[in-house]
């Protein structure tokens, strides 16, 4: 009984042998086939219409990000924004509004060693441990000053706007500080602070949002002091 | 010699022991007719001491424990067809004891050996011959529809009955010492109750089940028995073991949950009882070397133990690749304050999918790294393990393929499986060193600020292991250490997209870990260089899609 089921097995070997070659090579065929198709099909998926895409796109910072603007913060001029990330991290720089820009020559030097301590010394290490507090960074008021902008003429006291914990501070601008001449709100930010909530909703109310800033901004004569400075 | 003995066993304790098929018991195979076994098993008894089989009975230890602690070599009291009524009545006859007349629980076993137990339903069951126990289990594999090649024994027993046993064994000790049979043998090892308890199931289970057991299978079997006398020990005892179940890791919770309840359910009425039970088997010790006969180890028991019978599935593993079509679809189910980000997560889909066809309790989902949610996963797809819990069924080849294509077929098309197989728990070896390859290659959207010049495309092209640095972007950096990073753009292709100059498709393959969405737009600076510094003028993404994780174990 048991011999007889093994018979048929053993001749339909070599014909099983024949079939499998042939499967090979058909599968080898199909599998270089199928990669093409795939490639294609990939390729497919990642040509966008352009149809759909718009002249000028929204920055990465208009679009990451909600803008504030603090107007004349603790003097006339000094025009500040905030920009805040979905995450609660605000970053602070100078409005394209501020007095310094209209000096002649624009910026000509940043200094962080302001208050009682150089802001650029101090390096924030480790990770967060409690809601929003990084293991040493830095606790500081919304008036707390940040940096020195200098032009030619003038100086003028950045701060900090937000209340929170100051993360980081750009020492870019230190050896750079064209940048705040050429894109103070990019790559001339001036610090990254992160506020507790409870803080932030505090200074939320206090500042403007894109649309008010630049309504009060066009109806200038509000704010006198602008224009004489 | 004894001692020693004594020792082993205790430190045996109700730690669960897996039992492999053991070719002992082959010799006893069903095929052996009832006349032979029955001439076995006197033979077995005649061999033994009398008295002392006498003096056994009369403190009530059951047949099947004086036939173990007396070290009968054979062990035909094993058999699974052998009922309980006449392993005693021989027992009886040779030794020329008489019982009174009732059933009475075993005072060292607690009726576990002859077959007796509480059920879930506190009612009182007493099965006739260890076949009949085996029957009972192998109906509950087959109500629960566990589809099984292979399953392991798990047997748990409580601390009481080793107490039993080593006063018991102490007691024989001090009357026998002298005596040439017991030196004899006492050096053969007393056979544990649990060890013949499997021993007497495991054949005929092999037999209904229709498959063998293993030792390490993934299908297990577990009988608990719990008493309400339990001991002290047992508590720190059952700690140990969750501890140490829990640490080997990877396992099944509520298993562990089920069983650490009834240990604890038994615990907890015994605390109350546990110190008079510890004080009276050291009082006994004391008062079997002032008396000459056996004394019973512990008060008649009236109460046999409670069994749970639990068969479960450690787990199955399934690997493949994903892939991800929607840009609002997140790889792990993301709930923030009830509110569910994006429409769906990759994780669900497949798992919904996948959990039905093995019929599992549940499923847990790894993959090897992840994409943000606006991010698809494309091309290769992204290497991914799936867990099953308690799964019934392994599936087959011909499962996995409906599997697949049920997946690849869903009407709304977000989310795809390549590759996907069952696999062992190396699977999860596997996975984590291929994360290690760490070459990922990505397909970006991207528009600069300014029309796209032929030496870009050139310039791009030419850069090859570039190093950038990258300050923890700012849009992680609330729960991110804010660190330096180094990474390498392996290297770089734009593909120009016609009709529109300031659009194009950046090709590129980097070490894993890079922010590549920081890498386009330079995070204000704080990634460099990037396409806009490189460029030298502003450079947004618009969207990005991952087209490879290299990785050549999956």
């Amino acid at each position: 009984m048991v011999d007889q089921a093994h018979k048929p097995e053993e001749t339909a070997v070599p014909n099983n042998l024949q079939q499998h070659h042939k499967q090979d090579e058909e599968q080898q065929q199909s599998v270089r086939e199928n990669a093409e198709y795939e490639d294609e099909e990939l390729h497919k998926l990642l040509v966008p219409d352009i149809t759909q895409l718009p002249l000028t796109p929204p920055s990465s910072v208009e679009s990451n990000f909600a803008s504030y603007f603090a107007p004349d913060f603790m003097k006339p001029g000094n025009d500040q924004y905030v920009y805040r990330h979905p995450n609660g991290l605000c970053v602070v720089g100078l409005a394209s509004t501020h007095s310094a820009f209209k000096d002649k020559g624009g910026v000509s030097a940043v200094d962080f060693n302001v208050g009682k301590s150089d802001r650029s010394g101090m390096k924030v290490t480790g990770k967060r441990k409690k809601a929003s507090s990084f293991g040493n960074a830095q606790h500081f008021e919304s008036n707390t000053a940040l940096c020195k902008v200098c032009t030619n003429d003038d100086s003028y006291i950045i701060r900090c706007c937000v209340k929170g914990s100051l993360l980081e501070v750009n020492e870019r601008l230190i050896k750079q500080p064209d940048l705040l001449n050429s894109s103070a709100d990019r790559e001339g930010y001036i610090a990254i602070i992160m506020p507790k909530p409870a803080d932030w909703l505090k200074v939320k109310s206090s500042l403007l949002s894109l649309e008010d800033f630049k309504k009060s901004r066009e109806a200038g004569s509000i704010l006198p002091s602008h224009n004489s400075s | 010699m004894s001692n020693e003995v004594e020792s082993a066993q205790v430190s045996d304790a109700t730690e669960v022991t897996l039992l492999s098929s053991s070719a002992e018991i082959e010799s006893h195979a069903g095929s052996c007719d009832e006349e032979m076994t029955l001439q076995l098993l006197k033979d077995a008894v005649q061999s033994l001491p009398h008295h002392v089989v006498k003096d056994l009975l009369s403190v009530g230890v059951c047949s099947r424990c004086v036939l173990r602690i007396l070290g009968s070599e054979d062990r035909i009291y094993c058999h699974p067809l052998l009922p309980q009524s006449i392993l005693r009545s021989i027992l009886e006859e040779v030794a020329g004891f008489k019982s009174e007349g009732n059933f009475q629980l075993c005072s060292v076993c607690l009726g576990i050996l002859q077959l007796s137990y509480c059920d879930d339903k506190e009612t009182m069951v007493k099965m006739e011959s260890p076949n009949d126990m085996a029957s009972t289990i192998a109906e509950l594999v087959k109500t629960e529809g566990h589809q099984i090649d292979g399953f392991s024994l798990e047997v748990s027993v409580p601390q009481l009955i080793l107490e039993n046993e080593s006063s018991l064994l102490s007691g024989m000790k001090k009357i026998n010492e002298s005596e040439l049979w017991f030196q004899e043998r006492m050096l053969s090892k007393c056979v544990s109750v649990k060890d013949v308890l499997k021993f007497a199931i495991t054949k005929p289970l092999e037999t209904l089940l229709d498959v063998k057991s293993t030792s390490a299978g993934c299908f297990r079997i577990r009988l608990t028995y719990t008493h309400k006398r339990a001991s002290d020990n047992s508590v720190e005892r059952n700690q140990g073991f969750k501890r140490r179940r829990i640490s080997t890791g990877n396992g099944l919770h509520n298993v562990y949950d089920k069983a650490v309840i009834t240990s604890k359910v038994c615990s907890d009425y015994s605390t109350n009882e546990t110190i008079s039970v510890t004080g009276r088997s050291s009082n006994i010790l004391q008062d079997q070397e002032t008396f000459e006969h056996l004394r019973i180890p512990i008060d008649k028991v009236s109460e046999p133990c409670h069994l749970v019978y639990l068969c479960y599935r450690t787990h199955i593993y399934l690997c493949g690749r994903y892939l991800k079509y929607s840009r609002n679809v997140s790889q792990t189910r993301w709930i923030i304050d009830e509110e569910r980000m994006g429409e769906a997560s990759v994780e669900e889909i497949i798992g919904s999918n996948i959990l039905p066809m093995c019929r599992g309790d549940n499923y847990k989902f790894h993959a090897a790294g992840r994409e943000d949610i606006d991010v698809r996963m494309l091309g290769s797809g992204r290497p991914f393990l799936l867990e099953i819990q308690n799964s019934c069924q392994i599936p087959s080849e011909e499962t996995i393929k409906e599997i697949e294509s049920k997946i690849n077929g869903l009407e709304n098309k977000l989310v795809g499986v390549k590759k996907l197989k069952v696999v062992s728990s190396q699977g999860w070896t596997l996975m984590r060193e291929g994360e290690a390859e760490k070459q990922k290659q990505y397909c970006a959207l991207v528009w600069i600020s300014r029309p796209l010049e032929d030496e870009d495309v050139q310039s791009i092209s030419l850069l090859n292991d570039m190093q950038i640095l990258q300050k923890t972007p700012i849009r992680v950096l609330h729960r991110r250490s804010p660190l330096e990073r180094q990474k390498i753009i392996h290297w770089m292709k734009i593909e120009r997209i016609s009709g529109s100059p300031q659009y194009f498709l950046l090709h590129l393959c980097t070490q894993a870990g890079t922010y590549i969405k920081e890498f386009v737009h330079g995070d204000l600076g704080r990634t460099q260089p990037s396409i806009g510094s490189i460029l030298g003028c502003r450079a947004e993404i618009m969207q990005l899609d991952v087209t490879d994780v290299k990785m050549d174990s999956f």
